[in-house]
This record gives structure tokens, C-alpha cells and sequence, in this order.
């Protein structure tokens, strides 16, 4: 059976049920604009999530000395020679053009003591040039300042910490970890401003101290413990990864993608994840259930017209074949239809982001991050090819059936149908 | 007449179909030979398998017994695929009630089973025209079917079971569907292409009007052939 005849049967067919089809046809552009809709979103909230975690944790990407992951002990850090490899590594174009920021830390667990309490605390050593374009943390100051240029003993405490340790500005206070040998060392600190970020782990136990004191604190000269990294974009990880894998081989350092250090913001995408599969699942489900009825409504009114072609000499696999392609067209148009009306809506209506304010009574947190009440709906290639594969599969199991119904119409009988 | 070609032969045909246990002899031990160029009417009451014999003749049903040549070969036990082949190559069909397709045009109507063989479309269109003009159905090619009366509609069924060139055109109850002015209308169709083009029918009917104007007839009683009778007298 020639392909132009095909196309021209099942365009005519589809024409002359032509509510039928449009009914079918709007159920299948919905749902797939839909998709595409929902797949953006997520995407969106995924990278915005993923973003403010890593912002709030160690970047998309963390080079640390191996073990340093698990034990969190200063003497698991990054020596000089290593150091500076990655400080140069990271000059690299194919890496400037995609990161955000790049900052060296000192990350500790330590004990601050002042005359009211003793609790523990996560020190960052940074580098306070950096950080207004990592943490941000700058931007978050209820009382003080962010750390400056000379700073030496300021520090710049979580607001329920200090509160807790009863220090207000100027106030002095001890810190004490173990140094690089093995030893305990103590620091004397001064608050220099106080800041709060609305994630309770950050305001009751996170102090940033000039990079260089928490060094010389515990006599690691100009040695870190890891050099996180914050994209500009997630999608750009791949690429990073790749370039910076490089260091693992030459220099013996790790270097650990968020889904590694955030293992509770993995989990949290994850999940949301399957929670979209189930709602597409369903989705797909009903758009296949419409389809099937459809197709099989019009295999079912036409078995007398099917019984004529069989008998001028179509074959019953060819009879097939026109089901599958009426119900293949049926779906690949209207489902393309749907994803381009997906696309243009989505960026037309939403391309500056959905607020959610209105849903949301304050800054709302999960999984160790700030969950924005704006998504910015993202695309991406593969979601692009996810919808294109679920309008083939639709199409593909919802014409199936109908198909075979129609080469097992038996000729002689169905010249007995009445039309 | 033994150097006319055969264009179908049964030889002890049954058909037997059951109902609640009881066995029915739709068609019942009929041994045929159709000529190419005849004009054959199977005659018969109701129920008695006019409409059994041509599906048989036709390959669109299996027999329970007995053979089926069409065109000189056996077609008794090909495999459906080449049996539908061969149905687009050597056999048309007319059938009561049109059957034409409600979203092809007249001529693509009649251009189904050139279509189907994949023929260029100019040559296809013109063998299209030839008939249509032949035919009385000029001016009409581009409408749909239900635009069209059903003595109109009729005759393209007729172009289209013709237009393959096939070997034979099997006609069940072609007339019973049409008043008597398309009925005869019909008539002189088939039978000028017939005449002219010695396109072979075979006509199952109840309708003393074809069986008129058959140049054959066969009385089928019970499944089974009563009489052969072939004309003598017919006006060129
Ligand atoms: N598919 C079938 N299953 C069972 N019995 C059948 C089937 N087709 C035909 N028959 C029986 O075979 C016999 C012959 O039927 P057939 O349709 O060939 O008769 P016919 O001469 O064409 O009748 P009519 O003039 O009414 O069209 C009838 O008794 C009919 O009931
Ligand atoms: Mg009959």
C-alpha cells in the first residue's frame, strides 16, 4: 500500500469524524502542554532548589581532600601543592565562563564558648571578596556587618546563636577545634555582625571568620579544606565535572558533585520527581484511554469499509497499518501541537517565574535549602525528547489494539453490517 | 469453446457452516466453470448460497471442501495475503448496497484498486476518465458519494471493480438496491463492457430482470446447482 495513500485515508478519515477528532485531539494538546508546562516547573523549582542548596552548602561541586566528606577533621585537607593546582585549574576559560563563584574554606566543627554557654558550631574560614557572590551571606545582616578587608577576629554569628551565647556586637567569645595535629586550639573571636537567613541550621550554628585567622588558628599556612564551587547554571555540572574530574587523577583530590555532599537535597528532588512520574503516569493513562476509544470507535463503525478494501485486495496486516497510522497522526499532531502550545505558553505567560507567595506564609525550607516562592519554569533538551517519546508511546499503545481488531475483520461477515 | 480461457472453476465445492450443532450446506458439491467473457447470473431463492458461492469464487471465504482455480491457478489453499493480491489483480466486486468509500470522490473511488497497485497517477486518472465517460458518469468525478443517486453510485462501484482489468467482476444482488430505469441503466453498463471490453460477470440476483439479460444463468437451489442454462439466442 503506497504511503500516499495512507496519509490521504487517514487525513480523510480523521476529517470526516471531525468533532470526534478535535474532542480527542484537544485531550491529547492539553494534556501534553500540560506536561510540558509541569516538566518546566519542575525543572525550574529542581535547579532553584539545587541552587539555593548548594549556595548554602558547599556549591554544585566541592574539591576536598579525600576522607574529609566523612570525617570533617582538619588534617583531611588540602596541602599547599594541591592548592594551588586547583587555584589554577580554576583560571581555566572553560570553567570561568560557568561558575559563579569559586571559594576556598576552611570548614570546622568546632565549640564556642562564651561566659553564658558552650555550643557547637560549623566555623567557615572564607574569603570575604568571595562570599557576597557564594553565600550571600552579606545580604543577610540584622545587626553589624559582613566581614571586610583588614578583619582579623571579627566574626559574623547566626542571630539564634548569638542569642543563645547572649553576645551582641563586639561582644568576645571562644572558638575551639581541633588544628591540623591533632590538638586542641582555641580563638578568640569578635562579633561583628549578626545575620539571619531563615534556616534554622545556618542562625543557630554557622560563624564566618576571615580565612586567613582560621589558618593561622590551626596552623594550616595557606592550606583549606575545600574549594566549593556555585554555578551559574546546574545544567552546566556535566561539563565542570568533566574539567575538573582532571584533579582527581593528577592531584589526588576529590572532587564531589551536590548529589554526593547534599544527599538530603538528592533525595528531595528525587521524590518530587516521583511524584510528577505518578501524576504524568495518570495523565498518560486517561490521554491513552481517549485515544484507544477513538480509534476504536471509528475501526468499529467502519468494518463494512474495511471489509470493501479487503476485498478489493488490501491485506489484513495493511488494514492494520491504516489504524495505526490514523491513530498515530491523530496523536503525533495533536501531541506536537501540544508541546509547542506548551512551550509558548509557558515561557509567554510564565518565562519571569510563578509566584507562589500567596501559598507560601514566609520563607519556606526543606532539605537544607530556601525554597523560593517564584519558579522560574526551566526547559531542557531532555524534557523536550521525554515529551516527544510520550506522544510516540501514547500514540504507539493506544493504536495497537484497534489496529489488530481491524485485521481480524472477516470480510464476508462484514458485508453483513448494516451501515 | 476449448480455447476460451477459464476465468474460475470450482470442482465439488462445499460450504457448511453449524448452527447449534446442525450442520448447514450453504454451498453443497458445485462443480463451475466460468469462461472469460461470460455474463453470468446465479439465480436462486433466498437463503439458497448465491452469496456463499461468490465469497467462495471470490477467495473471500474458505470452502470446507473441494477447489477453486481462478485464472487457471489453484487458489485453494493460498495463504490469505496472496489471496488479497490476487483479489486486486484479478477479481472486482460490486456489491448491493455501493460500499463506496464516503471519504474518497468518485474517482478516487474508482482509482482504489490502481491506487492500492501503486499506478502512476496520470495514467491512473485517465483510465479513470476513459471509463467514466464510457460509462455515463461524465462530470461526476469529483463528487463524493452522497452526492451522487444510487444508480450513480452503482456505476462507480461498477468502474471500480472494472477498472484493474481483472478477470472477473462478481456482482452480488448488483440491481436490488435500484428502481428499474437504474437497474437497466445498470444493466447496459455491464453489458456494453461486457461487449466492448469482454470484462467477465458473474451476478448473484433474484431479479428477473437480469436474469434476462444474462447470457447464463445457474439455478442454485439449497446450495447446491439445479439447472445450467446457457442462452442461445443473444443480440449482438
Ligand atoms: N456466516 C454464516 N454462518 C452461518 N450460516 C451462514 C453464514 N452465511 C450464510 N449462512 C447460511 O447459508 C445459507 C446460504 O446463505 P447465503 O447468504 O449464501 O444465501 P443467498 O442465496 O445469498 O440469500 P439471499 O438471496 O437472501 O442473499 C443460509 O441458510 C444462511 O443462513
Ligand atoms: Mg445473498
Amino acid at each position: 500500500m503506497p504511503f500516499g495513500l495512507l496519509i490521504k485515508l487517514a487525513l480523510r478519515n480523521l476529517r470526516r469524524q471531525m468533532r470526534r477528532s478535535i474532542l480527542t485531539a484537544a485531550a491529547m494538546i492539553i494534556g501534553l502542554a500540560l506536561l510540558v508546562f509541569s516538566l518546566a516547573l519542575a525543572e525550574g523549582s529542581h535547579q532553584d532548589w539545587i541552587k539555593g542548596g548548594s549556595r548554602m552548602a558547599s556549591g554544585h561541586i566541592t574539591i576536598q581532600a579525600p576522607d574529609f566528606l566523612r570525617t570533617k577533621k582538619i588534617r583531611h585537607h588540602l596541602d599547599v601543592s594541591q592548592t594551588e593546582s586547583v587555584r589554577r585549574m580554576l583560571e581555566d576559560t572553560t570553567l570561568t565562563d560557568i561558575i559563579e563563584a569559586a571559594s576556598p574554606r576552611l570548614t570546622i566543627l568546632g565549640l564556642a564558648n562564651s561566659p553564658a554557654n558552650a555550643l557547637p558550631v560549623l566555623v567557615l574560614g572564607v574569603d570575604h571578596r568571595i562570599e557576597p557572590f557564594f553565600s550571600q551571606l552579606n545580604e543577610k545582616v540584622v545587626e553589624g556587618r559582613y566581614l571586610e578587608e583588614g578583619d582579623r577576629l571579627q566574626a559574623f554569628v547566626g542571630k539564634t546563636l548569638a542569642e543563645r551565647l547572649r553576645l551582641d556586637i563586639g561582644s568576645r567569645f571562644v572558638l575551639t577545634a581541633q588544628d591540623a595535629s591533632g590538638e586542641m586550639a582555641g580563638q578568640l573571636m569578635r562579633v561583628v555582625g549578626i545575620f539571619s537567613l531563615g534556616l534554622p541550621s545556618a542562625d543557630q550554628g554557622m560563624i564566618h571568620i576571615p580565612i586567613t585567622t582560621a589558618q593561622s588558628w590551626l596552623g594550616l599556612e595557606e592550606s583549606v579544606t575545600s574549594f566549593d564551587i556555585l554555578l551559574e547554571s546546574t545544567e552546566a555540572e556535566e561539563v565542570a565535572m568533566a574539567t575538573l574530574g582532571a584533579l582527581e587523577e593528577t592531584d589526588g583530590v576529590d572532587v564531589i558533585g551536590w548529589r554526593e555532599s547534599l544527599p538530603e537535597l538528592n533525595s528531595a528532588v528525587a521524590m518530587d520527581n516521583f511524584g510528577n512520574y505518578i501524576f504524568h503516569g495518570i495523565l498518560f493513562a486517561i490521554i491513552t484511554l481517549a485515544i484507544v476509544n477513538t480509534v476504536l470507535m471509528s475501526v468499529l463503525q467502519r468494518v463494512r469499509e474495511f471489509g470493501v478494501l479487503r476485498a478489493l485486495g488490501l491485506r489484513r496486516r495493511e488494514a492494520g497499518m491504516m489504524v495505526f497510522f490514523e491513530g498515530m497522526l491523530l496523536t503525533v499532531l495533536s501531541g506536537g501541537i501540544g508541546i509547542t502550545l506548551g512551550i509558548g505558553l509557558t515561557w509567554g505567560l510564565f518565562r519571569n517565574g510563578l509566584d507562589f507567595t500567596a501559598l507560601m506564609d514566609t520563607d519556606f525550607s526543606a532539605a537544607g535549602t530556601i525554597i523560593s516562592p517564584i519558579i522560574v519554569p526551566q526547559f531542557t533538551a531532555g524534557q523536550i525528547i521525554a515529551a516527544v517519546l510520550s506522544i510516540v508511546t501514547i500514540g504507539a499503545l493506544s493504536s495497537i489494539y484497534p489496529a489488530y481488531r481491524a485485521t481480524k475483520i472477516d470480510v464476508a461477515e462484514s458485508m453483513k453490517f448494516e451501515t | 469453446m476449448s480455447d476460451k480461457t477459464i476465468a474460475v472453476k470450482t470442482e465439488n465445492l462445499w460450504k457448511t457452516y453449524e448452527h447449534d450443532g446442525i450442520e448447514v450446506h450453504a454451498v453443497r458439491d458445485v462443480s463451475l466453470t466460468i469462461n472469460s467473457g461470460e455474463f453470468v447470473a446465479l439465480a436462486g431463492p433466498s437463503g439458497s448460497g448465491k452469496t456463499t458461492l461468490l465469497n467462495l469464487i471470490g477467495t473471500l471465504t474458505r470452502s470446507t471442501q473441494g477447489k477453486v482455480w481462478i485464472a487457471g491457478r489453484d487458489v485453494t489453499n493460498e495463504p490469505e495475503g496472496v489471496l488479497a493480491r490476487l483479489r486486486l489483480q484479478s477479481i472486482g466486486f460490486v456489491f448491493q448496497a455501493y460500499n463506496l468509500l464516503p471519504i474518497l470522490t468518485a474517482a478516487e473511488n474508482a482509482e482504489l484498486s490502481l491506487l492500492l497497485q501503486g499506478m502512476d497517477p496520470a495514467e491512473r486518472r485517465q483510465r479513470v476518465l476513459d471509463l467514466f465517460g464510457r460509462i455515463g458518469l461524465n462530470g461526476l468525478e469529483d463528487r463524493k458519494p452522497n452526492k451522487l443517486s444510487g444508480g450513480q453510485q452503482q456505476r462507480v462501484a461498477v468502474a471500480r471493480a472494472v477498472v484493474g482489468e481483472p478477470a472477473m467482476v462478481l456482482a452480488d444482488e448488483p440491481t436490488a438496491n435500484l428502481d428499474s430505469h437504474a437497474s437497466d441503466e445498470l444493466l447496459d453498463v455491464m453489458e456494453e463492457l461486457n461487449r466492448d471490453l469482454g470484462v467477465t460477470f458473474v451476478f448473484a440476483t433474484h431479479d428477473p430482470r437480469l436474469m434476462e439479460r444474462a447470457h447464463r444463468i445457474v439455478h442454485i437451489v439449497d446450495g447446491a446447482v439445479a439447472s445450467d442454462e446457457v442462452k442461445t439466442v443473444q443480440n449482438a
